[in-house]
């Protein structure tokens, strides 16, 4: 009723960032409403994490525990968030907005019978619930919305806000949980990781991104190398992905990933609306395209017209020779 | 296997479209079925095709979204099911109500939703759906098979993908990385106008809609904020490599 609960986000054993930038803003929003900021963990080593959403000011570290929590399952996950939620009954649910967060983030307003405003890129606490913005339109425009309700259940875009430290000395509280096998009804049979180096899109500083351009093994060499050089995580568009060139999960735009690095570096890609729909956001944004009439032109900050073979040499040369210096 | 899709006509984003004084000016044309759930029609399509069953396709919409689920049907759904309603406001908790109502007394093996619509990218209504049905359910699905009575579905997840066990009754979201889904064909089309289509309305399902009191609104549209233009650098790809590279650095700091 006077808590303000920012769900903690964890994969593998990491909290994501993004969810430390919205137990961030949520803590500016509770000051401001005379609430409570309260953080929710829900994981396999939760305890051990309480320490490390410290520093973002919660007066409340709720932990859920269990070994169900090892892989991402919804059935385990729900119980334990709608648990927290008839616990601590918090005026606004706050999450990131990650695949797992989507994953339940339906199926918990309809338990709860609260709405939902997902993928955020603003929002504030109103008298009647929270109001704010949401691209929509494969993020050609943003709509204004509001949710009414006590509780209301909102994800943040990653990116929206800074992380504002604020260390706090919160109470440590462990919910009871328990989930039996037959309320787990899907099993999972499987994990695939991807494949290569492990860079969280939704948190990398730097991505380089390659589209239908980058067309064979030398063109993946020169991304490869530009992401060394600039310690990036790489990225591709839909092209590259479908034809299985990419990891699926380095899918960036409307269907993939959202991101917000402060260098984004798009080789080959033509700039759709549906891929800029999760790139625009970057702080400086360099295409390489040898169409210049490509439409990822009206975005970038540096656009290079010019042939990916022969533009990424020098510019990793010149790149490296920079660094050295 | 019977299959039910939940499918709804969007405005195609690729549309231009207008702001003025708030309000959303679009081609209202220009609907098509939403890609997501265009998805979701295919691989059932092709699940059925192999392990046999029906496909049935459900609209919530207006009467002239019709032609959306004739697309459906064209494609190869066996009949269909258009729940009609002119109210243009409803909100993922309103559609995934309306859809329970009219699943409750339903048989089927699995229900298949797009993951979001591609206009407003909510993604909430397969799951809030799941839950008032009591099913288990999987998001985001990029791959589907059958095995078993199962559904093996492999999910997108943040990191790598999971292969999912989902039983029937399940529930499951597609994502449109699942397949390409296919253009209905001369035949398919002529054969689509003579599938059944039920239409009821939500009162049918014991639904006033009228009355249905929305929990999250559309206050009003505004323009993305503007980018400022940068520059674009042409000629020599070694010179103008070079010169951003050095830029990059210089200006933004960023080397
Ligand atoms: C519902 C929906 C969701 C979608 N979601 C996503 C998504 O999440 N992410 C996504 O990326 N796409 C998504 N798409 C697909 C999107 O519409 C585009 O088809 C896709 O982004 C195109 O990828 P691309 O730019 O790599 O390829 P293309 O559009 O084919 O562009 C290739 C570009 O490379 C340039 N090029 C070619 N050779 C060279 C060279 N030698 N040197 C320099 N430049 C060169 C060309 O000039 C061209 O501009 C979605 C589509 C739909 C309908």
């Amino acid at each position: 009723m006077n808590t303000i609960l920012t769900y903690i986000s964890v994969s593998d054993g990491k909290i994501k960032r993004s969810s430390l930038e919205v137990l961030s803003k949520c803590r500016l929003e509770a000051e401001k409403n005379g609430l409570k900021t309260a953080a929710l963990i829900v994981d396999e080593n939760a305890s051990s994490l309480a320490e490390k959403v410290r520093p973002y000011g919660p007066s409340e570290v709720y932990i859920v525990e269990g070994s169900e929590f090892k892989n991402h399952l919804n059935s385990p996950v729900l119980k334990a968030v709608s648990g927290a939620m008839n616990t601590i009954q918090p005026k606004v649910m706050a999450f990131a907005s990650t695949e797992n967060s989507k994953d339940i983030l339906g199926a918990l307003a309809a338990n709860q019978n609260a709405p939902a405003l997902p993928d955020m890129s603003e929002f504030e606490l109103t008298d009647k619930g929270v109001k704010g913005k949401r691209p929509v339109m494969a993020a050609k425009i943003i709509s204004r919305v509001e949710a009414v309700g006590d509780p209301v259940i909102i994800s943040v875009r990653s990116g929206s806000y800074d992380l504002i430290e604020s260390p706090s000395e919160p109470q440590i509280k462990k919910l009871d949980f328990t989930v039996t096998e037959k309320e787990i009804k899907t099993t999972i049979r499987e994990i695939l990781t991807a494949a290569g180096d492990k860079v969280d899109l939704s948190e990398a500083q730097t991505i380089v991104a390659a589209g239908r351009g980058v067309r064979d093994e030398e063109g993946r060499k020169l991304i490869d190398e530009l992401a060394t050089v600039l310690n990036a995580g790489i990225g591709a568009s839909r092209a590259l992905t479908e034809s299985g060139v990419y990891d699926p999960s380095l899918q960036i735009g409307q269907t993939g990933k959202v991101v917000s690095p402060q260098l984004y570096i798009a080789v080959g890609i033509s700039g759709a609306i549906q891929h800029t729909a999760g790139m625009a956001n970057s702080k400086v944004i360099v295409a390489v395209n040898k169409d210049p009439d490509a439409p990822i032109f009206d975005i970038t900050d540096y656009g290079i017209v010019g042939d990916l073979y022969k533009v990424l040499p020098p510019f990793i040369e010149e790149l490296k020779k920079l660094k050295s210096n | 296997m019977k299959f039910y899709v939940c499918i709804k006509q969007v405005p195609d984003v690729n549309a231009p479209l207008q702001i003025r004084d708030g309000e959303l000016l679009q081609d209202r044309d220009r609907m098509i079925l939403n890609a997501y759930d265009a998805s979701a029609v295919e691989e059932s399509l092709v699940l059925t095709e192999e392990h046999g069953g029906k496909v049935e396709v459900v609209m919530v919409g207006p009467d002239k979204a019709r032609e959306t689920l004739r697309k459906a049907l064209a494609m190869g759904a066996d009949n269909g099911t258009m729940i009609l309603t002119d109210r243009p406001d409803l909100d993922s908790t309103a559609y995934s109500r309306i859809l329970a109502a009219f699943f409750k007394d339903k048989d089927y093996d699995f229900i298949c939703c797009g993951k979001q619509a591609q206009d407003t990218d909510a993604g909430l209504t397969g799951s809030m759906l799941a839950e008032q049905l009591e099913l288990p359910y999987v998001s985001n699905a990029v791959g589907l098979n059958y095995e078993n009575e199962k559904l093996i579905v492999r999910r997108q997840g943040d990191a790598g993908q999971e292969i999912i066990e989902l039983p029937s009754p399940g529930l499951v979201t597609c994502s449109n990385d699942m397949n390409e889904p296919r253009i209905p064909n001369l035949k398919g089309i002529m054969q689509s106008k003579k599938k059944p289509v039920d239409s009821i309305t939500p009162e049918d399902l014991g639904i006033d809609i009228g009355s249905i009191e929305l929990s999250t609104n559309i206050l009003g549209f505004e323009e993305m904020p503007e980018r400022e233009t940068g520059k674009k650098f042409e000629g020599d790809p070694d010179e103008i490599a070079r010169e951003v590279a050095r830029l990059l650095d210089q200006e933004a700091g960023l080397v």
